[in-house]
């Protein structure tokens, strides 16, 4: 006995093959909305393992009346009769003649639901992406694999490069439209000779420097996408005005631009370039898709739609989990959604989410696989996709906690709901980044959860600690899902109820009904994510060479930019081989008439077209490498063409234009002296005390207090804890200088620096005895019976010291000479005269 | 009593700092005459002031327009200060990632000060065979050189050791156990390693050493206009989602930066120390290895990000700023621009007019206190960086003419 599903409404079924069988003039659709219910198949079994592969993976699916069975069934309107009920062999004969097995996405039943026929979802793409699943899973037969899938390249259509504007040499006009704009608002940065110079110096006070540097930040033919605009309007960068406003400075600087397009004509791309022919992303042949492991995707979204607030389930398994989208989200280019902040979800209902309950608990393990880019690697607790109740109660969930990621899974061990958490104990090692990465976690109820991001499985340790490479280990290991709410509700973005908001990018998920292995989760990694195309650029005239083409693999990479990769040299001719060798060498991408101004990852390129590397049926790599080019005006209208330094016998000599140096500006006129330096202060010391830099007690005050020493020479940034630590250094050095002052003060004896200061240092003469030598040692003056200009007279010095000798005496009544001296040699060796330089 | 008497004394200190700097005279034409002359020169150089000796025997040398003479007086005075001061804190802050002055010294540093003493063309200081070491007949008590500390060094530092007396030339590969090859000058020594090959990706010995040797960083030197082929797969094309940023901001270090970076594939600094529970900012304890023909595993971090990168499989590197802007920092054209290993790499950067004109400005800013600041000084510069290069790239011509251009007329 065979389990098929029908039409449940057999009225209405009657009015609707009515309908189709009618002939009228207008035709009504089959009511694709209906539910179906479940009908049992009587006819002849499947003559061979494909026609029940194809039964049990395609036909199950379509030949209910609310699918295809409405008008391809038997006796129905459409033809070919592939859903027909009756016998099961004759509907595979009939499939077999809209289906491609080797390349499912091309097959005509993909092509007439991408056209709107008949689509039972309001979204073309979804209704063709589940057909494409479900053919895909026949041509895999029973393992789901889609490996074996082959691309049949086509050549593309034959269009010329067209016309462009392109800069003029001359900078006169950007000197009178964009120039006064950046040099007004953006020169204290972007202008090389600024005070702290921030490149690009497209503000440079040297025109044809600001020219040459402003070039790659307009946009001629599209002035909205300069980046000097975007990076006002969109990037709030340094806006301008009083008060500041980002929408006035962009508003400027686009009319500025656009005043300078303005002025530029349209010319043809120089002609004495070598350029490919041209074509558009979406003129390129569909490479996704390819060798994914899907065989037990229970569940898919590939955000195609592009446009609407459901993102449809188009893994082909019933019920579909429809997701509506909530909040501040939006559709991301290149396919995907975006979650932005104040809060955004996309949910399925808990009526569909019970899909997953059902599933999962009959194979008791599952696998969540995601293609997601977070916002940024700040975000704590925010869950990416969760299958639960509440923020605190989940059958499953996955989450970003920073740098790492947790995952949650409920069962009979783990009836809390512990994370797993990768890498607890070393955020130095980042797996979460902000960046497109492949996330998976898999669950069984032997190892319990595994995480793996980009294919590599995380290192999660056992015991904590450190952690050792290749370690993954689930401490709480497995169990049963009994405990599992059927209730739950599955929803991307945040907890149900808005909780644990996760912002970022999610371009791909997929639940399984298995947990997947290492080697499936690389599997599905490579096989990448998002619509990727085979770009062939016509190089044939060039090459002389039929049907010869560079092919680029690429995609629209986000918003903002697209991807090429793979760069390969290919005839369709498969009877061709390079007899004779062709050299290929600077390759660069144009967009739209012009060569790109950044990112041409492929100018280094040289490489020989030969017999030894070439293959008929791959061609021959160029580049293993990708490049990200900027979006101009989307996909379907951005063209892109190839040109070369060298192709076959052709080539054209590149050259780059002189840099013109910057021309020099004087700085303000500044001191002619400075502070001395940290240790140079303390040879200075030890210099003019005479006293030895390892003398015990110095060295110890040096040591101690010399990071609050002067460290730059500048006089108007020494700090009064220079100032205080060359005192102390001072007092250590004259403490040193007078436990054995020797000869250093001629004229005093033992018994007088013993005796009170008042006895010895009487005003003139007495007070000499240890001016005299401190000023000559200490600062230079007079010694050897010179004079300095640039010391302070004699005089003045000696003066000072006076009046310090008199205030100590003053101060401390009975005090030594010695610490009287000490006082004063401090006072004179912590000054200026030691200080300056 | 003594306290009190301190705090007087500092207090005088004030008031003398405030009459000391108002009396001081600025040097101008005017003023100065040879005594005068011979005190800034002698203390420029030396930080330090002369010996009433070796003053009077300069101010002579000044009167009779013995320039040079009187420079190497105050260069070659016993004290050593030229070497353990002015040269020191010329290299200090390069032999360390915060740059800082108040770092025990090091290896990288005392391989400066050696050079510099024994008239080793600077020029080579990123790519030769040599180390300083101290000579353990000089200095008692010193510990035998080590490639994983600094040990040796700090010895003498806190002996206070006149380094310019008891350093000595060795080859490095002969004290660090590296093939000769390998070796990079200052970049490969223990100092030099555990700066910039700890951790990370070995893109910050690029972004060092150009800041370092040409005056450079990165904010001037970007260029969105060079090929980005050799740009790792780490770096996010779309950081955020969003890939203008790279297109307008990432591409312009990254395209140079990481083609150079391939130099220093085989390098890493392992530490002894646990990352996790930290280790030092400076002279982190460990040692350099070099895994010839085998790129080190920091070169393949993060690879997800951006799968169509660049895989790094060998020490090549490729000089892409020698087109485009930076062609005016005066690439060598004896040099292919391309190459393997550190030391190719280290040749290209100390043969550039920068490498030269950096060493020069640096020394005229040690010595005049400015940078060079209007059309005389700029020419001065000029003319010391033509003299710096003619002259075998000897450093101490770069200090000793700055040194006598400022020490006043």
């Amino acid at each position: 006995m065979r389990i098929t599903t029908t039409c449940g409404l057999a009225l209405l079924a009657a009015a609707l093959l009515s309908a189709c069988s009618g002939g009228a003039a207008t035709t009504a659709n089959p009511n694709t909305s209906q539910q179906s219910t479940q009908n049992v198949y009587t006819g002849p079994p499947p003559a061979t393992p494909d026609v029940e592969a194809f039964e049990q993976n395609l036909w199950v699916n379509i030949e209910g009346s609310n699918r295809c069975g409405a008008c391809h069934g038997v006796g129905g309107s459409g033809s070919p009769s592939f859903a027909r009920s009756d016998d099961i062999n004759q509907a595979y004969q009939a499939a077999l003649s809209v289906v491609n097995l080797s390349q499912p996405s091309n097959s005509t039943m993909v092509a007439q639901e991408n056209a709107g026929h008949n689509c039972w979802l309001s979204s073309n793409s979804a209704c063709a992406d589940i057909v494409t699943t479900w053919i895909t899973n026949w041509a895999g037969g029973a393992s789901g694999s889609s490996a074996g899938t082959q691309i049949t390249l086509t050549a593309p259509p034959d269009i010329t490069v067209g016309a462009t504007k392109v800069y003029p040499s001359d900078p006169t006009l950007f000197a009178s439209t964009v120039y006064p704009v950046v040099q007004a608002w953006c020169s204290r940065c972007h202008s090389d000779t600024a005070a702290s110079p921030q490149s690009p110096y497209f503000a440079s006070a040297t025109l044809a420097t600001a020219y040459a540097y402003a070039q790659p930040l307009m946009d001629l033919n599209t002035p909205t996408n300069s980046m000097f605009y975007i990076r006002l309007a969109q990037q709030s960068h340094n806006c301008w005005g009083n008060p500041v406003s980002c929408p006035n400075s962009a508003a400027t600087m686009l009319a500025a631009i656009q005043a300078f397009a303005n002025q530029v004509t349209v010319t043809p791309i120089d002609p004495s370039l070598i350029v490919s022919k041209a074509l558009s992303l979406t003129q390129g042949t569909v490479a996704s898709g390819e060798g994914r492991y899907d065989a037990h995707d229970i569940a898919k979204w590939q955000f195609q739609e592009g446009q609407g607030l459901t993102a449809y389930d188009t893994s082909g398994v019933d019920p579909a989990m429809n997701l509506s989208l909530n909040g501040n989200i939006s559709w991301a280019g290149g396919w995907g959604i975006t979650l932005g902040t104040g809060g955004a979800s996309a949910q399925a209902t808990t009526a569909t989410s019970s899909k997953l309950a059902q599933k999962i608990q009959a194979s008791g393990q599952y696998s969540i696989e995601m293609w997601i880019d977070p916002a940024n690697t700040t975000q704590t607790n925010a869950d990416v996709v969760a299958y639960a109740d509440s923020a605190t109660s989940n059958n499953f969930a996955f989450a970003q906690d920073a740098v790492q990621y947790q995952g949650y899974a409920l069962s009979t061990v783990n009836p809390s709901g512990t994370a797993l958490t990768t890498n607890p104990d070393d955020n130095d090692d980042s797996l979460a980044q902000a960046a497109l990465q492949h996330v998976v976690m898999t669950y069984d109820p032997t190892n319990g959860r595994k995480i793996y991001v980009d294919g590599q499985l995380s290192c999660v340790p056992a015991t904590g600690g450190p952690c050792p490479a290749g370690v993954d280990v689930d401490k709480m290991t497995g169990g049963a899902l009994t405990n599992w709410d059927p209730s739950s509700l599955f929803i991307l973005g945040s907890a149900p109820g808005g909780q644990r908001a996760w912002q970022g990018t999610i371009k791909f998920v997929a639940i399984h009904d298995v947990a997947l292995t290492q080697q499936q989760v690389q599997q599905n990694y490579a096989a990448g994510v998002g619509a990727t195309y085979y770009l062939l650029f016509d190089v044939s005239s060039l090459t002389n060479t039929p049907q010869s083409y560079v092919m680029f693999q690429a995609s629209q990479y986000d918003n903002y930019s697209y991807l090429f990769f793979r760069p390969t040299f290919i005839s369709l001719d498969s009877s061709w081989t390079p007899t004779a060798p062709i050299a290929i060498q600077g390759i660069r991408l144009g967009e739209n008439g012009q060569e790109l101004p950044v990112d041409q990852a492929y100018i280094p390129l040289n490489v020989t077209i030969d017999e030894k590397d070439y293959s008929a049926t791959t061609g021959q790599l160029l580049s293993p490498i990708g490049t990200v080019i900027p979006l101009q005006n989307g996909p379907t209208s951005d063209q892109f063409f190839l040109t070369f330094a060298q192709i076959g016998s052709n080539s054209h000599t590149y050259t780059e234009s002189v840099p013109t140096p910057s021309a020099p500006v004087d700085l303000a006129p500044s001191s002619d002296i400075g502070v001395r330096l940290w240790d140079e202060l303390n040879n200075t010391m030890a210099n003019v005390t005479t006293v030895p830099l390892t003398a015990t007690a110095p060295l110890a005050t040096y040591q101690n207090v010399q990071q609050q020493l002067p460290n730059v020479t500048d006089m108007e940034s020494a700090t009064a804890a220079n100032v205080i630590s060359a005192a102390q250094l001072a007092v250590s050095y004259c403490q040193s200088l007078l436990a054995s002052p020797g000869t250093y003060f001629p004229g005093l004896t033992s018994a007088q620096f013993a005796a009170p200061a008042t006895s010895v240092l009487t005003p003139g003469s007495g007070m000499d005895l240890i001016a005299s030598p401190l000023i000559q040692n200490l600062t230079g003056q007079g010694a050897g019976g010179q004079a300095l200009a640039t010391q302070p007279a004699d005089a003045t010095v000696r003066s000072e010291i006076y009046n310090l000798i008199q205030a100590l005496e003053s101060d401390t009544p009975g005090a030594s000479t010695q610490t009287v001296t000490m006082g004063v040699c401090t006072a004179l060796l912590s000054s200026a005269t030691s200080l300056i330089k | 009593m003594f306290d009190r008497l301190i705090r007087i004394a500092e207090h005088r200190a004030a008031a003398l700092l405030v009459v000391a700097a108002l009396t001081l005279q600025p040097l101008t034409a005017a003023h100065a005459g040879p005594n005068e002359q011979a005190t800034r020169l002698f203390e420029r150089l030396t930080g330090t002031p002369p010996s009433t000796s070796v003053l009077t025997q300069m101010a002579s040398d000044i009167s009779s327009h013995d320039y040079t003479d009187a420079a190497n007086l105050a260069i070659n005075d016993p004290g050593h200060a030229f070497y353990n001061v002015t040269i020191r804190n010329f290299a200090q802050p390069m032999s360390n990632k915060p740059q800082s002055l108040f770092v025990p010294l090091n290896d990288y540093t005392a391989t400066i000060i050696g050079m510099v003493r024994d008239n080793m063309p600077f020029n080579t200081v990123l790519s030769q065979d040599v180390i300083y070491v101290g000579d353990p007949s000089k200095v008692s008590g010193l510990p035998a050189y080590a490639y994983n500390n600094d040990n040796q060094y700090e010895y003498m530092d806190n002996a206070n050791a006149d380094l310019a007396a008891v350093l000595m030339a060795q080859t490095q590969s002969s004290v660090t156990g590296i093939p000769s090859a390998a070796t990079a000058g200052v970049l490969t020594t223990y100092a030099g390693a555990s700066a910039y090959f700890y951790a990370g990706t070995n893109r910050a010995m690029v972004r060092f050493t150009m800041m370092d040797y040409l005056c450079d960083d990165l904010q001037t030197i970007e260029d969105t206009s060079r090929p980005p082929d050799r740009i790792r797969q780490d770096p996010s094309r779309s950081p955020g989602g969003d890939s203008r940023t790279f297109l307008t901001q990432c591409i312009g270090c990254h395209s140079g930066m990481d083609a150079l970076a391939g130099a220093f594939a085989y390098y890493n600094f392992v530490p002894t120390c646990d990352p996790a529970t930290g280790c030092p900012a400076f002279n982190i304890p460990g040692q350099m290895v070099y895994t010839p023909g085998q790129v080190q595993q920091k070169y393949a971090i993060n690879t997800g990000n951006f799968p169509q990168g660049y895989v790094t499989t060998d020490d090549s590197w490729i000089n892409h700023w020698r087109q485009g802007p930076n062609s005016l920092l005066g690439w060598s054209s004896s040099l292919p621009g391309s190459g393997n290993g550190a030391k190719a790499f280290g040749q290209e950067l100390e043969n550039t007019q920068q490498f030269a004109t950096c060493q020069v400005q640096k020394a005229f800013q040690a010595m005049c206190l400015r940078p060079p600041s209007n059309a005389a000084d700029r020419a001065e510069v000029s003319q010391i960086t033509s003299d710096f290069v003619s002259g075998n790239y000897n450093l101490k011509t770069a200090f000793a003419e700055s040194a006598v251009y400022c020490m006043g007329q």
